[in-house]
């Protein structure tokens, strides 16, 4: 297809890339500076991302999830650039054992405000903060996260089962010590839920 | 089910992935417990929790400036095709600056070889002119020597002018590379030349055969190595063809000249010459004041058929804005 096609249906494209994608630009914006937790990378990655999107928008599906694909894109943009700098982090051993270790499970607190939520999130280790973000906030779908994170969809299920369990774990260990929720805590399932940070301790003792 | 196997998939009855009997199971064990309520009832307002402390968080929102910089920069991308670099490390200047000596050397020698390349290209050129001439009764817009009066000059002309038109279809329509940035055909048609105005509706007034399998693409004025064009360009299966329509009075006095009386209608026909240049097929005709070009790497008569289809009602329109002026 020669240039001139091509600049011609861009034009026409980007009315159909700004009303499809540029409408996801803050929610993505807001995963990519989760992902970094610094704004100059995120934001170059978020550019990257728009960019590589709107080269290939006439890829995307009409009717598909768009913040799935973009989301997809990120990843894919972000993988490599961890690949470059050797800094790809996969999920070890030792953090597996350490979600198959939270064997009880905590009742739900309530009463926790927002920025713990995200504190206690930002604590568990960002294979399971992943799922759990794209899953439960980016509603995304099993197989679109997987698809996003090149994993089994297998993998995503059993790790957003994970996640979530270890978030809540995470809560009630803050909830207990705050005094949040009393009323509906069990006391018993309480004497079984060990704050992350020990059990990652007594991890790195035992490794 | 137990409390323990509701807490299992109770994240996944939030959901709705559970099988449709499970789901009656949770149903029937939630009407009895309290406790699984109440947890189920947690469950779901940290999952809203969680969005809205992600949504609203002050630390992960945009700024309003980013926002605006990289849409107005997409949008650039996306309408001229500017090949600009978004926040250039240093390695990917010293890699561009690599680039471009390596690049320096090669162009040298494409230089050199392309005013070899021009040079025959003329040649051949103006052979094929001459037996097209002779061959296919193009001889009303003079370019066959044999009824060409004006001799070499003229013919010198108009094998400038093909060749200027097939380079304009080249970097224009095919490659996008011109040096001037295309203006539109009613800007044009206010500064330069009042023929420009209504082009389009001219050329894609064509009828027949023609008009199914023709499409508009877009229009322009632009300028190719000093040369103005009203340009509009078709798409027939997949492939571009450039109509150009450029002012011929002022640079080639001989060339009006010797079309001053203009071309007949009923001759329509005879007065689309045919020729190649450059591996395009370009047909052409003219009024007193105009020379129009039909440019594409279509076969020579589907080039010279689209030419003919349309040459009638451009050929109107240019001698009904000649008149005007």
């Amino acid at each position: 297809m020669s240039e001139r096609i091509r600049q011609v249906e861009r034009a026409g494209g980007w009315a159909a890339f700004e009303a499809e994608a540029m409408p996801h630009l803050d929610g993505l914006f807001r995963v990519a500076m989760w992902l970094v937790r610094n704004r100059a990378e995120a934001e170059d990655l978020v550019q990257e991302t728009f960019t590589q999107a709107l080269q290939s928008f006439k890829r995307f599906e009409q009717g598909t999830n768009c913040r799935a694909w973009l989301v997809t894109i990120m990843y894919h943009t972000l993988s490599k650039r961890r690949r470059a700098e050797m800094k790809l982090q996969l999920v070890s051993d030792h953090e597996e054992r350490i979600a198959e270790t939270v064997a009880f499970e905590p009742p739900t607190p309530q009463g926790i405000t927002e920025e713990e939520v995200l504190r206690a999130l930002g604590r568990l280790p960002l294979p399971f903060q992943e799922v759990v973000v794209l899953s439960d906030v980016e509603d995304m779908t099993y197989k679109e996260i997987a698809e996003a994170l090149s994993l089994p969809v297998g993998t995503v299920m059993s790790r957003l089962h994970r996640g979530r369990k270890l978030l809540r774990t995470e809560l009630a260990r803050y909830a207990n010590e705050s005094g949040i929720g009393r009323g509906h805590v069990d006391t018993g399932t309480q004497k079984t839920s060990v704050p992350l940070s020990e059990q990652r301790r007594k991890s790195d003792a035992m490794s | 089910m137990q409390c323990r196997d509701f807490r299992e998939v109770a994240d996944s009855y939030l959901g709705d992935e559970l099988l449709i009997e499970t789901n009656h199971e949770v149903i029937q064990h939630l009407e009895s417990c309290a406790d699984c309520r109440r947890e189920l009832t947690a469950r779901r307002a940290l999952r809203a929790q969680l969005r809205s402390a992600f949504t609203h968080a002050p630390d992960l929102q945009m700024r309003d400036e980013f926002a605006v910089n990289l849409s107005a920069r997409l949008k650039t991308k996306s309408t001229h095709n500017v090949n600009f670099l978004f926040a250039p490390r240093a390695t990917a200047w010293l890699a561009l600056a690599a680039c471009l000596v390596i690049a320096g050397s090669f162009a040298l020698k494409a230089m050199l070889h392309q005013r070899q390349r021009n040079q025959s290209v003329q040649a051949e050129l103006a052979r094929s002119l001459e037996e097209k001439g002779k061959a296919a009764g193009t001889t009303d817009v003079g370019i066959s020597p044999q009824t060409n009066r004006t001799g070499d000059a003229v013919r010198s002309a108009k094998i400038e002018l093909a060749h200027n038109a097939a380079g304009d279809h080249r970097d224009c329509a095919v490659d996008f590379r011109l040096a001037e940035e295309p203006v539109s055909l009613e800007d044009a048609g206010q500064r330069f030349d009042p023929a420009y105005f209504d082009l389009v509706k001219a050329v894609t007034s064509y009828e027949g055969e023609a008009s199914s399998s023709i499409s508009f693409i877009e229009a322009h004025s632009c300028v190719f190595e000093g040369r103005r064009y009203g340009h509009v360009v078709l798409r027939r299966g997949g492939r571009l063809v450039s109509v150009l329509v450029t002012d011929v009075s002022g640079q080639t006095g001989q060339l009006a000249k010797q079309s001053e009386s203009g071309l007949r209608e009923d001759k329509m026909d005879q007065v689309i010459a045919c020729s190649q240049v450059e591996g395009f097929n370009v047909s052409c005709f003219e009024t007193s004041r105009h020379a129009v070009f039909v440019v594409s790497d279509l076969s020579e008569a589907e080039n010279l058929a689209i030419a003919r289809a349309l040459a009638p009602n451009v050929y109107r329109h240019l001698i009904r804005a000649e008149a005007a002026a």
